[in-house]
């Protein structure tokens, strides 16, 4: 059967597809105006008539939050609570700032509704909700031209009555609605509310748009990935929008440990510069996962793949600030107007810098479908030196370090500060930019090895192919360690792995095939974070150990509590591992090497080859200085490193040996 | 020599990464919900003569006391490699008792002297004194806790557990105080290894002569700004509520003066010290000072000790912006330090009214209730401090319900305040109407309602109760804020420092400040 992957993206839509042994690769510009048309045009050239299954990963429920387009959306909260979501946690997105601005809330006041009634910590019912009580609401509603609604009401996940009674008395609307304690079982109001209401907010464009696709494009099964990781239908991505919100990255994140997997690698360290900033990820054998997400400023607790973000990409402007300090970013000069390079910008950008030092071919990008402009970067960044009073070599090189410092710093925020050693992961490198810079970055970190997947310019549509099907439940329970019986533990996650069965067959998951995950998310009494525990016979002291390793302590002696229950309910796919390639010797085609360039390294000219990536084989090996160059991206290979190329295709980069 | 422009930038990245992940280290391996959730701490970088290179800055009111803390300490003790100096004593670089810092000496070889300076700084949930959580209503210092002159608690590597066995003796939760001092050494030491590796990369000479440019820098950014601004003499008074003793306001003066490219700021005829705890040491006047100038630059620079050259302060020993010993101190770290801000953008409103806002709410609205827990037994203490309104600008309306200016800490969330205490939340909402109005409206305030579920002792230490917060342009002052007491239905006016029994079934209602208005409504 013909599977196809697709990631929507701001400036391309890129397909992947995969039919038994065989699979390849397409790329056609995007239509924001309405995503779908790319998408359909797409599938229709790759497939035609031909039966498919499709994966898709949508940035409609990103942009529809990022450009607060989202549904005109009523919030139904406990009386005197509806400012919760306004307040938000009191504090002020910028310390040094004498104008305070807060994110705005996605619902105005006019459309919050307080109603009664009020349960308490242990679920118990201390203030009664009636259907009578509700008829005014309905009234009020019924006068508001809205899209959607979100309710969230106090412990409503210890106890939902009144949450439903809520959606059963509102029915008659006929409008989607997103109960708090289906979203996010979990305590902390606000941001409950908040993802809550992130969903009721985006899930109506989301579902319009998928509507369109499945309709139109005849897909046999049609399957959404997840800013988790995993995959699921596309009914249900239409309800829950919110678990797809950062798919795109996700995407990436799972194709880059699918493929070191395949090679081998399992620790690494995922590297995806693009134009205007860079996404870092650490894969230690399996996915890092975060339920601490904020997107556009408003929390998203739904578990996602763990993504530290940094504003320093190619097209991150360099400028002199008013104290006389170099920087670069986070300001870039995006796709429109570019790099001075591409030939309608005006400041130099980190990828003009590339080009001065020869690490850009000039007649190479996009495959030659588009000149750089060589000559307006050379006199702009010799009118920049002469200001600076530096040589325009130190300058550009100086553009690249400063660059580079940020993208060192993002990589030890994932890595150094959480108790990883950067040294004992490979660096993961795609995204166009990523390659120029990858062995700077490796050496900066004393990484041992960059590796460069195969077509690393659609690597998130390939990981959207790759993803297992994954459900994620949770739900508070607030237990002592005396309470925590493994007896109450078991019966409280039944009614969670029910359901994930009922929901994981529903997504057309045989029974067999279903993996339950069970995890204890935990702290000491008095803290304010949890550890993620796996629920296991001595869940204690696993803690105690989980504590020792994070936070560099535990006592043994302290308290422990049991705040939430966590379910992952998978299913793998069976994947068809790629056959290797033949292995023909480390000598390279004659054909591989497409001339000489001149490039910069370490402040003075080195000769280097050009070698065209499509030729490069299984078993070739060959020694920096080099730039190869494939059709959206260019790898800068310098004097005292080596380049081999795996059993799959991908570029190993390393020291040479010897060195040290 | 000359500056490279590149240079400064990266050795920039890297002086703030180091005191960023000395905060990460802090906040990661501390004990107490007030460092971990509340993040009151900061760390920073200082050259060999105790001048700040970098802070990560979380909590302005460490801006200009932590180098006051770390030149004490460089004054008291010489300092070998593995030594690490404590200190909280307010009279010689502290600010108010709960607020410990911990000084360590980065040796490198060669060296017989340190090349540079770490320390940080956290707020302990308590160092004994007459109540818990040491931020009484007291008359004196030694009232509020144990006080710690610079003192070498660890020497060598190892600390000195007679001295740390008598410190933890003295204080309520012992337990909890060992796990967050452990945090503040593991973040020293993570700052000293990443120092050591900066200079084995640079080089001691090229690190501390960028360590030093880095100071220019952030002057001649300074220097830009407050040349920006007209010159001349600027006056502003304002006041505090009261002392919790007396029902008289403590009226505060500045003369601002703005010549060329520096600022003096004469505080002098401010007000004698008082009986209760609104004295603010000097440090605190620093760091409000500072925190406004810091505000003004646009450009985003490292937070150091350049920002305090252009600066001139003078304060008289003995007046409540200059306190001695022994005055009482908790509140002019949390009280007076916002009323101090005040007092400097009510001066630069008239040399820059385009760009400085009106008085936002200028309290924390302190809150601690205290009681035992009847679902378990245990006693419990529970602090908040909450937010109000913030001053409407020239530009825009103030923004609602939000901490401003010397703090910015999160809340409680309701449902985490339910599970941990006996407390029933019954209101946590927006305050209508208490913004100033104007042409740009003030933000609102917030009232947050609390029906106890036990008997309880409630102390409330907040300000901005009788004196409004100003409007500027025209524009009206916010609302005051206000304690409650409920009883059934009927309400009773706590004053603005006030300790009080609440009994189960009744409510504590706190409404907070509005912010000022700015300009004219109907122009």
């Amino acid at each position: 059967m013909l599977i196809i992957g697709v990631d929507t993206g701001g400036t391309f839509t890129d397909f992947i597809w995969q039919n038994g042994d065989k699979c390849g690769e397409h790329k056609r510009l995007s239509t924001p105006h309405n995503p779908a048309e790319a998408v359909l045009a797409g599938l229709k050239h790759l497939a035609g008539e031909q039966p498919f299954q499709l994966v898709h990963g949508s940035t409609v429920a990103t942009n529809a939050l990022l450009e607060k387009k989202g549904a005109r959306t009523a919030l139904i909260t406990n009386r005197g609570f509806e400012d919760v979501i306004e307040i938000a946690r009191q504090n002020r997105p910028k310390l040094y700032d004498l104008q305070v601005k807060k994110n705005p809330p996605l619902v105005p006041k006019e459309l919050r509704f307080g109603v009664p009634g009020r349960v308490d910590p242990e679920g118990t019912i201390i203030e009664n909700l009636t259907a009578a009580d509700l008829q005014p609401l309905l009234d009020d509603l019924k006068q508001q031209q809205i899209e959607s609604i979100a309710v969230t009401l106090l412990f409503s996940f210890n106890n939902p009555q009144h949450e439903r009674l809520i959606a059963n008395s509102l029915q008659k609307l006929n409008l989607p609605i997103s109960l708090s304690h289906q979203i996010l079982a979990e305590f902390r109001e606000y941001e409950r509310t908040s993802t809550t209401l992130i969903n009721a907010y985006v899930s109506p464009k989301m579902d319009r748009y998928l509507g369109q696709v499945a309709e139109q494009s005849g897909a046999e099964t049609f399957r959404i990935m997840q800013s988790n990781g995993g995959s699921i239908s596309a009914a249900t991505a239409r309800r829950e929008s919110v678990r797809t919100i950062l798919s795109g990255p996700a995407g990436g994140a799972v194709g880059a440990a699918a493929i070191g997997k395949q090679s081998g690698q399992e620790k690494l360290i995922s590297f995806d510069m693009g134009g205007t900033s860079t996404d870092v990820a650490l894969i230690d054998g399996q996915l890092p996962l975060t339920t601490e997400s904020t997107i556009a400023g408003y929390p998203v607790k739904v578990p996602m793949i763990d993504i530290h973000t940094v504003g320093a990409g190619g097209g991150s402007i360099a400028r002199l600030d008013s104290g006389g300090s170099l920087r670069v970013g986070p300001e870039s000069a995006g796709a429109d107007p570019g790099p001075i390079c591409y030939g309608q910008g005006t400041e130099l950008t980190v990828t003009d810098a590339n080009l001065y030092l020869g690490r850009l071919i000039p007649n190479n990008f996009l495959g030659g479908g588009m000149q750089l402009q060589t000559e307006t970067v050379r006199q702009q960044m010799e009118a920049f030196a002469a200001r600076l009073d530096l040589d325009p070599i130190e300058l550009a090189e100086g553009i690249l370090a400063v660059a580079n410092s940020a993208m060192e710093g993002a990589i030890k925020k994932i890595s150094v500060e959480r108790g990883f050693d950067p040294r004992e992961f490979s660096l993961f490198s795609f995204g166009g930019a990523g390659g120029m810079h990858a062995v700077e970055l490796a050496k900066l970190l004393q990484m041992p090895q960059v590796m460069i997947p195969t077509s690393p310019g659609i690597l998130s549509a390939c990981g959207m192919l790759m993803a297992d099907v994954i459900k994620d439940y949770s739900q508070t329970v607030m237990l002592s360690e005396e309470q925590a019986k493994h007896a109450l533990l078991d019966e409280l996650f039944q009614p969670l792995m029910a359901q994930a069965k009922t929901d994981l067959q529903a997504e057309g998951v045989a029974d067999k095939r279903i993996e339950l995950q069970p995890v204890l998310d935990m702290r000491y009494c008095g803290q304010s974070f949890e550890l993620l525990v796996d629920y296991r016979e001595n869940f204690i002291s696993g803690f105690h150990q989980q504590h020792q390793r994070a936070y560099g302590y535990a006592s043994e002696g302290k308290p422990v509590e049991i705040v939430n229950l966590r379910l992952r309910a998978f299913s793998r796919p069976d994947h068809q591992t790629p056959q290797a390639l033949p292995n023909v010797g480390e000598q390279l085609l004659a054909e591989v090497t497409l001339g000489q360039t001149q490039t910069v390294f370490d402040g003075s000219w080195h000769q280097a080859a050009i070698l065209d990536r499509k030729k490069l084989l299984h078993g070739n090996r060959f020694s920096g200085p080099a730039i190869i160059t494939e059709y959206s991206s260019t790898i800068v290979l310098p004097p005292d490193w080596q380049c081999s190329v795996d059993r799959h295709g991908h570029l190993l980069l390393t020291e040479k040996e010897g060195k040290k | 020599m000359k500056i490279n422009p590149i240079l400064l930038q990266v050795f920039r990245n890297r002086f703030v990464a180091i005191a960023e992940e000395m905060g990460v280290t802090l906040g990661r391996t501390a004990f107490s919900p007030n460092i971990k959730e509340r993040r009151d701490y900061s760390c920073a970088l200082f050259t060999n003569n105790g001048d700040m290179i970098a802070q990560a800055a979380h909590i302005p009111v460490h801006l200009g006391s932590m180098p006051l803390s770390v030149k004490a300490a460089i004054k008291a003790i010489e300092m070998h490699a593995g030594d690490m100096v404590m200190l909280n004593d307010p009279f010689a670089g502290g600010t108010h008792l709960p607020d410990i810092t911990l000084v360590a000496p980065i040796y490198v070889e060669g060296m017989d002297k340190p090349a540079f300076y770490v320390a940080n700084r956290a707020h302990h949930s308590d160092v004994g004194g007459m109540t818990p959580g040491s931020m009484p209503v007291a008359t004196s210092i030694f009232q509020e806790g144990l006080m710690i002159p610079p003192t070498k608690i660890v020497g060598a590597g190892e600390i000195d557990r007679n001295l740390f066995q008598l410190l933890l003796r003295n204080v309520r939760t012992p337990q909890e105080r060992e796990g967050d001092f452990t945090a503040q050494v593991m973040a020293n030491l993570t700052g000293i290894e990443r120092s050591k590796q900066l200079v084995e990369k640079y080089g001691l000479q090229q690190a501390s002569d960028y360590a030093g440019y880095l100071n220019d820098y952030a002057e001649k950014i300074l220097r830009q700004t407050i040349t920006a601004i007209p010159d001349g003499n600027y006056d502003f008074e304002d006041c505090l509520d009261s002392d919790g003793f007396s029902d008289q306001p403590v009226q505060l003066k500045l003369q601002l003066k703005i010549s060329g490219d520096t600022a003096q700021l004469d505080f002098r005829n401010s007000a004698p010290q008082v009986k209760g705890s609104v004295n603010a040491v000097y440090a605190i006047t620093l760091s409000a000072v500072l925190y406004v100038f810091r505000c003004l630059i646009k450009e985003d620079v490292p937070t150091n000790a350049g920002i305090a050259r252009p600066l001139q302060i003078l304060t008289k020993p003995g007046t409540v912006v200059d306190a001695q010993f022994p005055a009482s101190v908790a509140g002019g770290n949390v009280e007076t330090s916002q009323r101090i801000v005040d007092l400097v953008l009510g001066a630069l409103a008239q040399a820059i009214p385009e760009q400085i806002p009106a008085a936002s709410q200028g309290t924390m609205n302190n809150t601690t209730i205290g009681g035992v827990d009847p679902r378990t037994g245990q006693p419990f203490s529970y602090y908040e401090t909450l937010a109000g309104g913030c001053g409407a600008s020239r530009q825009e309306d103030g923004a609602s319900a939000v901490h401003s200016h010397m703090t910015n800490t999160l809340n409680t969330p309701i449902e985490a305040l339910e599970y941990a205490f006996p407390f029933r939340v019954t209101q946590y909402s927006l305050r209508p109407d208490s913004g100033g109005k104007g042409r740009q409206k003030g933000g609102n305030g917030l009232i947050r309602e609390i029906e106890m579920l036990t008997e309880t002792e409630v102390t409330v230490l907040t300000e901005r109760r009788t004196i409004k917060p100003y409007g500027l342009a025209g524009g009206s002052a916010g609302n005051t804020g206000s304690n409650l007491k409920i009883v059934k239905k009927s309400k009773k006016d706590l004053t603005g420092k006030n300790h009080s029994n609440l009994k189960t079934g009744e409510r504590l209602r706190i409404e907070t400040p509005g912010g000022g208005g700015w300009g004219k409504p109907e122009d």
